[in-house]
């Protein structure tokens, strides 16, 4: 395998990340229109010039496949690298995709945060809720993974509160819900392999220079 | 027959075959070299007490031991990690008249990793160990030795990236960073973080020159020419000497004649304050993570009675063959099997056949017609 042939493997978050995250590519000089194109079934995307891979993946599999090396780099939402907590570096952070970790519940629940009682946690990361409450909060707290509609949790008294995304906080104004404290901001970040890192280091922070200077 | 028991637990596999022969060659080529440089075999129980290992392992890693107690109560360990045995067993028998000691050792470790991530839980290690020697000298040495092993087994491309933490711990202590604001850093610039490292050194008003020397640590990747423009940029001895350290280390790895697979990283930064000096990875293609990792670690000694410098690294056997065989690498064996069929007729004269040629080295089958 000769260093000149060898390719580098882009893994990219699937949903509203991929239109941004293209079009900084675009800007950086990188073309790639198939990844964008909805009606292709095609997994994987060349860019022969380059010597560049893509390939769109479920957003926690993205770590995965960084921290094994299937992909180079990847393109995904910090909330993902909090969850799945891989040994990969976080090298850059994009800006775009800006939202809100945070602990949402009735106006009712925000008393029993002020306390160390028992409460019932319902979110689709529980490693980041499971981190805040028992290592910042010093709170004993029940977890309940769900998989999506984390708003129901309080509303059929499934779970107190709940551990989700915040963007513009309508869906949980519309649900009676508000945002009772929040843990951590979030964005879009550039993670890449550590091998990687060392045996291609010149074209990859030359990748990430570019992408850092057309942000 | 139970079917249930036909599968091994998560994380450990059954290995037979060309992969098992594969394992043993890898380990006797490695051993050979090793034996070369005058290192002597070494081996250490499979469990010892915790307390071993407290030193060196945080808290949250040592969720990760495979822990059981004895008849009298006392935490038992599956070894993690070969280095703290042999420095208990140095530090006990051998450091008396303070020359240099060299052991190389070649066994299973143990770690109870997250599960469904594909990694192994139990894993060969080969390492060496170089005790009582401080100088470049003996840093060199090691590197080149990991060198020669890499390519005795048969790879080619491949790169050691040296780092020595006292570089940024110098500029830390410059800037009069307290040490838990310092470790916090120092998580985000080991993940190669800058921005949040950042963030961390603004809420904690670390002047502005402060925080882009730190910055830039993280991005000091690449060939020893590196090394003199971080040099350039700091003023504080400690730091100064880290790199005047590793510019005299390159210069005795160049008499190796292996500068070509050497790259130097100052981001390089160990979690746990194990490693006191020069660190350094080997990285190939094929393999996510590095396939060997050694470094000074001139303290550990000291907390088994004996303070001795250090410095040792270790091979992982099984990411050394994944690396192979997605490389494309075929290790040479001797020759294979002869089968010789026999009946009941002619067992005796085939019988004779088969021994002269075991005799002569052969590996031969008897198998019933």
């Amino acid at each position: 395998m000769n260093k000149q042939d060898r390719y580098l493997t882009f893994a990219l978050g699937k949903g509203r990340l991929v239109n941004n995250t293209m079009e900084l590519l675009e800007k950086c000089g990188i073309h790639c229109e198939e990844v964008t194109d909805k009606s292709t079934r095609k997994l994987i995307f060349t860019n022969e010039e380059l010597k560049l891979k893509f390939f769109l993946a479920k957003g926690p599999d993205v770590p995965t496949y960084v921290e094994h090396g299937a992909a180079d780099i990847g393109i995904v939402g910090k909330d993902t690298i909090m969850e799945e907590n891989r040994s990969v570096y976080e090298v850059l952070d994009l800006g775009f995709g800006k939202c809100r970790m945070c602990v949402c519940g009735p106006e009712s629940a925000r008393e029993l945060l002020n306390h160390h009682e028992m409460i019932r946690v319902a979110s689709k990361y529980p490693n980041i809720a499971r981190d805040y409450f028992y290592n910042r909060k010093n709170q004993t707290v029940d977890i309940i993974k769900l998989n999506g509609s984390v708003e129901l949790g309080p509303i059929v008294n499934l779970s107190d509160v709940i551990v989700d995304i915040v963007e513009t906080g309508s869906t949980l104004r519309e649900n009676g819900l508000t945002v009772l404290e929040e843990i951590c901001p979030l964005s879009a970040r550039v993670i890449v392999n550590q091998v990687s890192m060392q045996m291609e280091s010149a074209r990859i922070q030359k990748l990430i220079n570019d992408m850092k200077e057309n942000l | 027959m139970n079917r249930k028991l036909l599968h091994t637990p998560e994380g450990v596999r059954d290995l037979y075959g060309l992969e098992c022969s594969d394992r043993i060659l890898i380990r006797s080529l490695i051993n050979a070299k090793m034996k070369s440089y005058g290192f002597e075999d070494i081996d250490t129980p499979t469990f010892e007490f915790f307390d071993i290992y407290s030193t060196e392992i945080s808290n949250n890693s040592a969720r990760e031991l495979y822990k059981f107690f004895d008849k009298d109560g006392n935490t038992m360990v599956l070894r993690p990690d070969f280095t703290p045995s042999v420095a208990r067993c140095v530090s006990k028998y051998f450091l008396e008249d303070n020359k240099p000691v060299r052991f190389c050792y070649d066994g299973k470790t143990f770690l109870n990793t997250h599960s469904l991530q594909g990694k192994l839980k139990e894993n060969n290690e080969i390492g060496a160990e170089l005790m009582n020697d401080d100088s470049i000298y003996a840093d060199a040495e090691m590197i080149a030795l990991l060198v020669e092993s890499l390519q005795a087994v048969g790879l080619t491309e491949f790169q050691i990236s040296i780092g020595d933490a006292d570089y940024y711990n110098g500029i830390c202590e410059e800037a009069g960073i307290s040490a838990e604001t310092e470790a916090e850093i120092r998580e985000q610039i080991t993940n190669r973080n800058t921005f949040a490292a950042d963030l961390i050194m603004e809420e904690n008003n670390i002047s502005d020159k402060y925080r882009q020397l730190i910055k830039s640590v993280s991005t000091c990747i690449g060939d020893a020419s590196i090394l003199e423009k971080a040099g350039s940029i700091v003023t504080n001895d400690r730091s100064q000497n880290s790199i005047k350290r590793l510019q005299a280390l390159y210069k005795v790895l160049c008499s190796y004649k292996i500068e070509k697979y050497i790259s130097f990283d100052l981001g390089m930064l160990s979690k746990f304050n194990y490693y006191t000096g020069v660190m350094f990875h080997a990285y190939t293609y094929g393999v996510g993570d590095a396939i060997a990792k050694g470094g000074r670690y001139d303290n550990l000694l000291e907390g088994f009675g004996k303070s001795a410098p250090a410095i040792g690294f270790m091979i992982n056997v099984d990411d050394v063959m994944r690396a192979l065989y997605s490389q494309h690498i075929k290790l040479e064996h001797e020759d294979g099997v002869v089968v010789l069929s026999f009946t009941d007729d002619d067992f005796e004269a085939t019988l004779a056949e088969a021994q002269k040629l075991r005799e002569g080295g052969k590996k031969v089958i008897l198998s019933k017609k």
